[in-house]
């Protein structure tokens, strides 16, 4: 893949992390249990990592979080410590199931440990924050509803990645398991 | 294409391990603080930080209902307790998500209302618990 194709992949993933993100704000998951979210961005994670190496999905995902909050207007307050943290655990995660465990672990399986990782980190990150422990009361919750969500947002992704033309993939995505 | 043509194995051991992992979570509770019994009095806490803000005995919300005010850094909230239950009847503009209004009521000991950005956190106790379990 030649290094303008990679660039323009890359701002494409992060601007559609940024749709994806204000979508998601439009199903008010939150009522179900509070702070719960579909997680649609990280349909974008998944896709770099599938992609790309780590230094590029990171970028991907530390633009995404930084240029979010920006258009929010919540850059350096606590919702944009909350959602760093989130999003760069679970990335971190994704990244290392993906590296080692890729021959085991299909993309709904790696979505599921970044969708588990993303809710402990957030509510970790919040219990320092606030200095309650009876925030930990929401994590079962919070984790059982991230196998549904994590479910999806594998699914989606595998399918985008299957339909992605060679020209935007660079044959990076070999889908040697579903024929 | 069957969804069994994606998900391999591992995925489904994955999957089970999870849903172990929240049940244990969810139990928990129950194992450190026995059932929740719900005797004596409820007492509402409101803690802003590590500090214990406010104190206030639900009962006396029968009768007509407390409405009071918690200002943080990011502005005010206005907690309603109305017939045994509490909720943010308002939560600051400048709050984005808007989590702790979102909630809802709360009416009995687990559930906890929490602003993050306001670091205000909300919930139930009854009085004749000798553990205090939530806070430090």
């Amino acid at each position: 893949m030649k290094k303008t194709q990679k660039i323009v992949v890359i701002s494409l993933l992060i601007s559609l992390g940024l749709v994806l993100h204000l979508v998601e704000s439009f199903f008010p998951l939150t009522a179900v249990v509070p702070g719960a979210k579909l997680g649609l961005a990280n349909i974008v994670s998944l896709i770099a990592i599938s992609l790309f190496g780590f230094t590029a999905s990171l970028q991907i995902v530390v633009f995404r979080v930084v240029l979010g909050s920006l258009l929010a207007g919540t850059f350096m307050t606590i919702n944009f410590y909350l959602s760093f943290s989130g999003g760069v655990l679970s990335f971190i995660l994704m990244y290392l199931a993906y590296y080692f465990l890729k021959d085991y672990l299909s993309l709904i399986g790696i979505s599921i440990i970044g969708a588990v990782a993303h809710n402990t980190a957030q509510i970790t990150a919040a219990y320092y924050i606030i200095a309650n422990r009876g925030i930990f009361y929401y994590l079962p919750f919070l984790i059982l509803l991230a196998l549904p969500t994590g479910f999806g947002v594998g699914l989606v992704s595998h399918f985008t990645l299957k339909h992605l033309p060679y020209s935007i993939t660079g044959g990076n995505f070999d889908d040697k398991k579903s024929k | 294409m069957k969804i069994t043509d994606i998900l391999t194995f591992y995925d489904k051991i994955l999957i089970i391990l999870v849903i172990i992992l929240s049940l244990v979570l969810l139990l928990i509770p129950f194992y450190y603080f026995g059932s929740t019994s719900e005797e004596g009095e409820m007492i509402l806490k409101v803690q802003q930080g590590d500090e214990l803000i406010k104190t206030i005995a639900v009962a006396d919300s029968y009768e007509e209902p407390i409405i009071f005010e918690v200002e943080g850094p990011i502005g005010i909230h206005i907690i309603e307790v109305n017939e045994g239950r509490v909720r943010v009847q308002e939560a600051p503009a400048d709050d984005p998500l808007k989590i702790c209004e979102k909630t809802g009521w709360i009416e009995r000991k687990g559930p906890i209302i929490v602003c993050v950005p306001n670091s205000l956190s909300l919930w139930l106790e009854s009085t004749n618990s000798d553990i205090d379990g939530m806070s430090f």
